[in-house]
């Protein structure tokens, strides 16, 4: 089956290689070679350098908010509204990127919307790749049922309407504190990270499958099963350290689209809590009632910023990739 | 071949099946909203929600309850074939409303599908016959943006642009061509068009560009310039043909899976398709409506990856069919 | 633009009515052009919404959405009674004859009631027949019909004899209503009813055919058949084939995702109705999905009128531009927006951290959050001033501005039992993380930062949920959630009066497992607690010390209010309630007194407002546009 992909929230663009399998990458010093080639994608590495920066911002963010701008992300400054509630500030000395409608500084809100959106995308990133590599793996390596009721998982997942079952269990997760599963999935950031990491987990777990299918006859795994090795340690030992490559550059491609996708849950108003910065939200309180028509840098700034760090992993990823791969010298 | 088309077949209704299966346990059994409740209105007693829960058929076992439901979409309902069913919220049939819907979202789907094809293919092309010029860097760092840039951000910024500002395109909503003619629909049309078409433009020229510079350095590329052949003929009739099938199959594909609806831009640009009826329904608790656009969805998917598998066997005889 | 009239009033008082609302920017008799005397006929008016949002699918005996009602009264059913279609100071709120010659007689012991219908009402073809007084028992038959699920049961039942809400038919006659003609009904009472005039004004009680309506028993299915004995009728359901049920389509001018268009129905007679101007040759109602898209169509004149308040970006238009200014108008909504908090649940489970939630919630930067003053007035208790003028200057958690009264709300909070060392902020861990539910659309969202912040400031860390609205309420509703505090209530009223407001919120009549819409349990006791399960229970025993220390009621208060004789004692009585609630309960947070926006485009000539249904006054507004329904209506 093909590779699907949803709509707006983006796809990763990982998919482009996802279909078919890539060949296996087993440099003699792989990483030596890596970092060398790396190191000459400047494109990449400006990236890089970006979202280094991005993510001292998120970390720090408290310390800015608190001691440089001193203003707090929830902290409202209600005499930059106007008697109906329109913000009247735009960006000043005050507030850089201006105010919101409920007076709180955008500037402030955006550096720790960073916090929300990479720590998300990074979560469901890593859940999603544990899991990809974990059923992925079984399933190319025992093949039999095992493979087929993955291979299968993995195409029903794919097949269904992404958003609209993530906005169906985040709903139902929501409406109590407890949240759903018996409290185990709790409203909020956890909700959303394990909603991510549900529909994202097939584009690496078929990577990894296709991956294993192709080292598994190797005669490097013979010899490890000759010598009497069980399963699990094949796997550990000898199959993984191989997948490493893939796994990083898909890895890192799927990050921004799991960045997009959490901006697109919370423009929807589902998964992150109301009063915690996330540039989705942001975004969407921007668009409704045209209000952006009135304070254009409640929709800019944020909305940059998103583009901004969804190009920017999207470059690494491609620069990761390039350098990875010996095939896509030719094609630069 | 026909085997593998009967077993392909089956695996669309098992797929169908266990996507309705799911869709019933996640919005029925433990539903966001309780319709019924909402329904038995101000004073919702037990009685009179058990009441509507009657009337609504939601007092019987879920088992059967979804039993029921797909022997009303295979048999049909009061309301005729296929059975989809109800609006809580209306108290009317849903087909005519799905069938509505449809209609808008295939008319986003499709203007745009042209649009990325237009933009996207021909710029991977030009990339990928002059690799590292100015213009396919130009055309890449296009593509990267658009992969990069979520539609509920472009849409407000075109508006903010061209609506606002500028005043060259109108507003959003849908504005029928029935009601209002061909040309007020296609001014209305452009943006949502251009918004949906941008993300997939910028992957059909990553992809177009891939394939081509891969093509490009086969063989009977070589052996066709050998021959004489000026470039161009090398290009159109043996480079692109080869190159382009996985746009076609990825056309197929990507048409299958916004025909359930392309959520976003409607809801960005007010226009009444299947995905803003969907997310609408899923709030309001409007249970047979969800179901049903889950499935449209389902289906279409299903069924584009089964044709795009299908013609790809017949184009590639190296696929084999076990 | 989706309103919800959420419920319920019993014995009103008319003297009351008649002075209680004044509330909001005064509407005039002449529209936005100007244009005095000459009213001009003729035209349609054109009017979009995002959603219907109609309640029961347009079934009269069911619907409870305010819009149904100016429809339903406006248009398409006359009752025994009705309302003027006039704002409350005009006597808007003031039940007249309608259906009826008069208001009907009553008999000495105020047991029996009887009406005379006026010659000459006709049903609209096909029926084309006069009204009857059969037709007028038979609505009351589809009330007590259980699987019609009525809203406003309890008006009638229990009160009307033979009446219990749990009948098996529509079929089935009401033991206490009479038809000895077909111009003659003749009610007969379990005990004097003051207000019953008022429940014969509910859309419900009006008369229904029972040709076509004895057609369906399930609830909401005659949304789609409505027939009128009113001015107008839907577009197509003259049409309609009523030789048997199997042939009955519905309406096609009434499509409940698209649109309603309303035309004149050829069997009404304006000799007969003296409170209906009927101006308009039409009504077009269309969904339009886009709020936004909406309110530039009355900008630009492509459509005439929209209700509720404009997004605040095209409402500063209206507040800056003195060409608009008359263009929206602002009425008294009679409705309450409020905090509500659990009883059972801490941190509201002690009085004082109630007491100090009403002093530190900023209520003036919640009006300003909602667009500002043409959106309503800051609420300082729980009846507004338009529906118990008694309480008008009544502010028993006074701030100065009202922006909140951070020092007196610390103080409440000091004597808490969860401020143990007593400096004013809550230090006990049930203030982390307290769940409040609220609504996901502006400006309840806008609601959300501002409450995080005022309660952030005694120690109450919220954690806010917002949902839809439907959602928020059927989340509040059920017991077992526990829910202790949500900003997604509003209350209206049905009819004016005290009565209404209070009854169903703060009794145990109001209480129950799934529905309760006394949120904040008010006299909950153990064995109801019991009932709704295990979590309630425990809630229950720990919020009452295993119920040595029960839970306040106020039922016997109530009791004796409605006991009281109409007039000045009455309102004191439930003005003393109120102060009672407000002081010793303190179940709510009331922080806005809403009103009813309505924009209209250039076209309107005359305008009035409808207290009754708190909507438009359609049978009293006037257009210029000189549109035909062929023109506009796209069936």
């Amino acid at each position: 089956m093909g590779q699907v992909r949803d709509e707006e929230i983006g796809e990763p663009v990982a998919a482009l290689g996802a279909a078919e399998p890539t060949s296996t990458i087993i440099g003699r010093t792989p990483w030596q070679i890596f970092w060398m080639r790396f190191r000459k994608d400047r494109v990449a590495v400006g990236a890089g350098v970006f979202l280094i920066a991005l993510a001292l911002l998120a970390i720090t963010a408290p310390l800015i908010a608190h001691d440089l701008v001193h203003h707090d992300p929830n902290a409202l400054f209600r005499d930059t509204l106007d008697e109906i509630g329109l913000p009247t500030v735009g960006p000043s000395a005050e507030f850089w990127f201006g105010v919101d409608t409920s007076g709180r500084d955008v500037f402030v809100r955006t550096i720790y919307g960073a916090r929300t959106s990479l720590l998300v995308a990074l979560l469901s990133t890593g859940f999603a790749v544990v899991l990809g590599i974990l059923l992925g793996s079984l399933a190319g390596y025992l093949g039999g049922w095992v493979d087929t009721v993955v291979s299968r998982a993995i195409d029903l997942t794919l097949s269904l309407p992404v958003l609209l079952f993530s906005i169906g269990i985040a709903a139902t997760c929501s409406i109590t504190a407890e949240g759903c599963l018996g409290g185990l999935i709790q409203p909020g950031i956890s909700l959303v990270t394990a909603i991510i990491a549900l529909f994202t987990w097939p584009y690496i777990g078929r990577i990894v499958r296709g991956q294993v299918l192709t080292i598994r006859n190797k005669e490097f795994i013979e010899a490890a099963r000759a010598m009497g090795a069980g399963t699990g340690r094949i796997l550990l030992r000898d199959v993984l350290p191989n997948l490493a490559a893939p796994i990083i550059v898909y890895g890192t491609l799927i990050i921004p689209s799991n960045i997009l996708f959490e901006a697109a849950l919370s423009f929807l108003g589902v998964g992150i809590p109301p009063t915690t910065p996330s540039w989705g939200r942001m975004i969407s309180d921007a668009a409704r009632g045209q209000l952006y028509t009135v304070a254009w840098w409640m929709l800019f700034f944020p909305g940059m910023a998103l583009v901004l760090t969804t190009l920017a992993f999207n470059l690494v990823g491609d620069g990761l990739r390039d350098a990875l791969d010996p095939r896509t010298q030719v094609s630069g | 071949m026909i085997r593998y088309i009967v077993r392909r077949l089956l695996w669309v209704l098992v797929t169908l099946l266990l996507i309705t299966f799911l869709t019933y346990l996640i919005f029925f059994v433990m539903p966001p909203v309780h319709p019924e409740v909402i329904f038995a209105g101000k004073q919702p007693t037990p009685e009179l929600v058990a009441e509507v829960r009657r009337q609504f058929g939601l007092d019987k076992p879920v088992v059967i309850q979804y039993a029921l439901f797909v022997k009303r979409i295979f048999l049909g309902d009061e309301y005729g074939w296929p059975g989809l069913g109800f609006s809580f919220n209306t108290r009317s049939a849903l087909k005519p409303i799905i069938y509505e819907r449809f209609l808008i979202t295939l008319q986003l789907a499709l203007g745009a599908a042209v649009l990325w094809l237009v933009v996207g293919v021909p710029i991977g092309i030009l990339s990928a016959l002059r690799p590292r010029s100015i213009l396919d860097r130009l055309a890449m760092g296009f593509a990267l943006f658009g992969v990069s840039t979520p539609v509920f951000f472009l849409g407000p910024v075109m508006l903010y642009v061209f609506w606002f500002k500028l005043g060259w395109l109108p507003g959003s909503g849908f504005y029928s061509i029935a009601k209002y003619g061909v040309g007020t629909w296609f001014v209305h049309m452009i943006m949502p068009w251009s918004v949906l078409a941008l993300a997939f433009a910028a992957f059909y020229a990553r992809m177009t560009r891939g394939n081509l510079i891969e093509v490009m350095g086969e063989d009977y590329i070589r052996t066709a310039r050998a021959k004489g052949l000026p470039e161009r003929t090398v290009v159109a009739k043996h480079g692109l043909r080869a190159s382009l099938t996985p746009v076609v199959t990825m056309l197929g594909l990507d048409l299958g899976g916004l025909l359930g609806g392309a959520l976003i831009t409607e809801t960005v640009f007010n226009l009444q398709g299947l995905g803003n009826y969907a997310v609408q329904s899923v709030f309001s608790g409007d249970l047979y409506a969800i179901l049903d656009v889950t499935i449209i969805a389902a289906f279409a998917v299903t069924l584009a990856n089964l044709i795009v598998d299908i013609v790809y066997a017949f184009l590639d005889p190296r696929v084999r069919y076990t | 633009m989706k309103r919800y009239v959420v419920l319920v009033g019993l014995l009103a008082s008319l003297a009351l009515v008649a002075t209680a609302c004044g509330g909001g920017g005064g509407p005039t008799e002449t529209g936005p052009t100007g244009a005095t005397g000459g009213i001009p006929t003729g035209g349609i008016l054109r009017e979009e919404t995002t959603d219907f949002g109609f309640t029961n699918a347009f079934d009269p005996t069911g619907e409870y959405l305010g819009t149904a009602w100016a429809i339903y009264g406006n248009f398409l059913l006359r009752g025994l009674v009705s309302y003027p279609w006039l704002p409350g100071e005009k006597g808007g709120n003031e039940p007249v004859p309608d259906l009826a010659t008069d208001l009907g007689e009553v008999s000495a012991d105020g047991l029996t009631i009887t009406f005379t219908l006026k010659d000459g009402v006709m049903w609209q073809p096909p029926l084309n027949r006069p009204v009857t007084s059969q037709d007028v028992a038979f609505a009351f038959q589809r009330i007590n019909t259980k699987s019609l699920i009525a809203q406003y049961g309890n008006y009638y039942c229990g009160t009307i004899v033979g009446m219990d809400c749990e009948g098996k038919s529509q079929e089935d006659p009401i033991e206490g209503i009479e038809t000895p003609d077909d111009k003659t009904i003749i009610f007969h009472l379990e005990r004097p009813t003051g207000d019953f005039l008022y429940r014969l004004a509910q859309p419900a009680a009006a008369p229904i055919p029972p040709e076509v309506a004895g057609c369906f028993d399930k609830a909401g299915e005659y949304g789609r058949y409505v027939m009128s004995n009113g001015p107008y009728m839907l577009l197509g359901s003259d049409e309609l084939d009523i030789s048997s049920c199997d042939t009955l389509e519905p309406i096609k001018g009434y499509d409940p995702d698209k649109f309603m268009y309303v035309v004149r129905n050829p069997n009404y007679d304006q000799a007969t109705d003296e409170n209906r101007k009927n101006y308009i040759d039409g009504w077009s109602y269309v969904i339009n999905t886009n709020l936004d898209d909406i309110y530039n169509r009355v900008l630009n004149g492509e459509i005439d009128l929209a209700h509720g308040a404009p997004p605040a970006a095209i409402l500063q238009q209206y507040l800056t531009n003195p060409d608009l200014q008359d263009n929206l108008k602002t009425n008294s909504g009679d409705r309450t927006w409020y905090l509500t908090m659990n009883l059972i649940v801490p941190p509201f489970d002690d009085i004082h951290v109630r007491k100090a939630a009403n002093f530190v919630v900023d209520k003036a930067a919640m009006l300003q959050a909602t667009g500002g003053p043409t959106t309503g007035e800051i609420a300082t208790t729980i009846e507004p001033p338009t529906v118990l003028p008694d309480l008008a200057d009544y502010d028993p958690y006074p701030s100065p501005n009202h922006a909140g009264d951070v020092e007196a709300a610390k103080a409440e909070m000091a004597q808490s039992k969860y401020d143990k060392n007593g400096d004013g902020v809550c230090d006990d861990p049930v203030c982390d993380n307290v769940l409040m539910i609220n609504r996901n659309y502006e400006p309840w969202t806008e609601y959300t930062p501002i409450l995080t912040e005022n309660f952030k400031q005694i120690g109450i860390n919220l954690k806010v949920r917002e949902l839809d609205v439907s959602t928020a309420y059927t989340t509040i509703q059920t017991m077992s959630n526990l829910i202790p505090i949500a900003a997604n209530a509003g209350w209206g009223k049905d009819y004016a009066s005290p009565f209404g407001f209070d009854y169903f919120l703060f009794s145990t009549a109001g209480l129950s497992c799934e529905g309760a819409v006394n949120y904040s349990n008010i006299g909950l006791d153990e064995e109801l607690a019991k009932e709704c399960g295990d979590e309630v229970y425990e809630a229950w025993k720990a919020a009452t010390d295993n119920g040595r220390n029960p839970l306040p009621n106020v039922d016997a208060d109530m009791e004796a209010c409605v006991a009281k004789p109409f007039g000045p004692e009455y309102n004191a009585c439930w003005a003393d309630l109120d102060r009672k609630i407000m002081e010793e309960i303190v179940p709510w947070v009331p922080y806005r007194w809403g009103s009813q926006n309505t924009v209209l485009a250039d076209t309107v000539v005359a305008w009035e407002y409808d207290q009754s249904a708190g909507w438009t006054a359609y049978s009293r507004t006037a257009v210029n546009n000189g549109l035909t329904m062929d023109e506009v209506a796209q069936v």
